[in-house]
């Protein structure tokens, strides 16, 4: 397989990628640093068992003073899907439509290479880069023993993966909607308020009665759930991550055919 | 006969409800240098992207070397260099970045005439492209368009942004092209350039084709100024009657005139006024394009 076009994208965004990477390593070493301080405090349990709303706004249910608990409620829940998220949104905004505007699209297209093939690479550009903070997460998470805090590494692993999925998924909600629109902000907004919506679906059901029902809607419960560092990740919801990401791919590469490109 | 490496049949092109592109036919003859002129907003670039595949034509066909763009195949562009009219190239790359990614992508091996281009343009490899010149990023459009010496060479205001002297090294870029059996489609505003390079012309004007003719024809057809001063009072008014002959400027002592057809009718006019000088300038074609862009805004959609 070719992939000039995915070395491409990613030397254009190798700054972005290594900082950010770096970011969300560091903070998770800072967060494993930080667990001896807290695995015996009973009093967080109870101040987030007191504020079930407040907490389940931040993703954080159940103990958050157990290890996958911990890890849940500092990085998984909530902090690893926003940088994932946003690495992977603003590549799949800019990707095309970005590039369409800037005008660089227009020169690699003129290049002997066929809409479906460039596409291709992106999609796989698309997947590295969700794969950057989960990636840089679960590296910085083998520090953890030496802290005390020691996950379960087969749950660790899925969640990195489905974490993965998710952040490609929303990236190419992204990536299709400038494909159809080509307008950058479109494709940035419209992908965010899908992220926005489904985080909230997801974080809100265990205590708003309203969104219980329609929680499996969200991507976001198929990817990361309630509890799923220590349950383990449900292959259902590693099912429905790839299918919804193939739809979007396939639903990308014929509005891309139409596109007028400058 | 072998279908020649440009036809463009009925092409029309829509832009939510607005007309680009109006059955636009031409085509463009193997090892033919074509000058694509017309003015800002007449459909220029919106043809040339057609021709690339970048935009899908409403209506009408095109063919580029045997191939229709809007198939999807783009096997058909390796033996097509592209410059755009508005050059963006990945700002954070080195020029040498960009011409290797780029010389990559479209599997390139030998490098041999990419170097010697760079040669001869004095192109700036190893500054990231957002510091360079406009002239020096038009030097890279320029290599990436040439490198692998397409059989087809379509050029949007190539020498935009270079100093004379690279205006001479370009032209003297697609006079060897061109005599290498090389097709070039050239698109400019300079009309000292393509009267220099091109051999047959285009004219389009709110997306519609308004002049197809080769530059010989067209400068026995433009317009030959004529100067008459006088010593006297003349009247005019005989001249204007002289079948192709249109008064631009009359005032005491001294008439211009231009004129289209043969001389001799003018003449017989002209010999009894006794003009005390006469002088007359060769046909060019710059009168002939003001004459057509200056009626740009008559009933012409807007193209992009």
């Amino acid at each position: 397989m070719r992939t000039d076009v995915l070395r491409l994208d990613l030397r254009l965004r190798r700054r972005m990628l290594t900082a950010t990477g770096l970011a969300a390593g560091a903070y998770l070493l800072l967060v494993v640093a930080a667990y001896p301080a807290f695995k015996h405090d009973s009093g967080l349990d109870a101040m987030v068992a007191a504020n079930p709303a407040a907490a389940a706004a931040f993703g954080i249910n159940g103990s958050i003073t157990s290890t996958a608990g911990w890890l849940d409620a500092n990085m998984y829940a909530n902090v690893a899907p926003l940088l994932a998220l946003l690495l992977s949104i603003g590549y799949g905004a800019t990707a095309i439509a970005g590039q369409n505007a800037d005008g660089t699209l227009g020169l690699l297209a003129s290049l002997p290479l066929s809409r479906t093939a460039a596409l291709a690479q992106k999609m796989a550009a698309l997947l590295l880069v969700s794969a950057v903070v989960p990636g840089a997460s679960l590296l910085a998470s083998l520090a953890g023993p030496h802290f005390g805090l020691t996950p379960d590494w087969a749950n660790l692993l899925g969640v990195s993966l489905t974490l993965t999925l998710l952040a490609f998924d929303l990236g190419a909600v992204a990536l299709l909607v400038g494909a159809i629109t080509d307008v950058r902000g479109a494709a940035l907004g419209g992908a965010s308020a899908v992220a926005g919506a489904a985080y909230l679906l997801n974080a809100l059901a265990p205590v708003v009665d309203a969104v219980r029902s329609i929680r499996w809607l969200s991507p976001f419960s198929w990817a990361i759930g309630s509890d799923t560092l220590a349950a383990g990740v449900e292959p259902s919801g590693l099912v429905a991550l790839t299918a919804l990401g193939v739809a979007l791919g396939l639903a990308t590469f014929a509005a891309l055919r139409r596109l007028d490109i400058h | 006969m072998r279908e020649a490496p440009v036809v463009v049949e009925r092409l029309t092109k829509t832009f939510a409800g607005r007309r680009a592109l109006s059955d636009v036919s031409f085509q463009v003859d193997a090892g033919q240098i074509l000058g694509f002129l017309g003015p800002n907003g007449a459909g220029k670039s919106t043809t040339i992207r057609c021709l690339l595949g970048l935009y899908r034509p409403s209506s009408g066909r095109a063919r580029v070397l045997g191939h229709d763009p809007a198939a999807g195949d783009a096997s058909f562009l390796a033996g097509v260099g592209y410059l755009p009219g508005e050059l963006r190239l990945p700002a954070s790359l080195t020029g040498g970045e960009v011409l290797s990614r780029f010389a990559g992508i479209r599997r390139l091996r030998d490098t041999t005439y990419r170097e010697e281009l760079v040669e001869r343009l004095g192109a700036e490899l190893d500054r990231p492209v957002q510091t360079l010149s406009k002239g020096n990023k038009q030097k890279l459009g320029i290599i990436l368009a040439f490198m692998h010496r397409p059989q087809l060479l379509v050029l949007d205001e190539p020498t935009s942004g270079l100093d004379p002297l690279l205006q001479d090294e370009f032209a003297t870029l697609l006079r060897e092209s061109a005599a290498a059996g090389r097709t070039v489609l050239l698109s400019s505003h300079d009309l000292d350039e393509v009267q220099r390079l091109v051999q047959r012309l285009v004219v389009i004007r709110g997306g519609c084709i308004v002049v197809d003719d080769t530059v010989e024809r067209l400068r026995a057809d433009a317009p030959r100024t004529v100067d008459l001063t006088f010593d006297h009072e003349v009247d005019t008014r005989l001249l204007a009657t002289v079948p192709g002959v249109t008064i631009t400027a009359a005032t005491n002592g001294h008439v211009r005139l231009t004129h289209t057809g043969p001389a001799a009718p003018l003449l017989e006019v002209i010999t009894p006024l006794a003009p005390d000088t006469i002088t007359s300038r060769p046909a060019d074609l710059e009168d002939l394009f003001i004459q057509l862009y200056a009626a740009r805004d008559q009933g012409a959609p807007d193209a992009h």
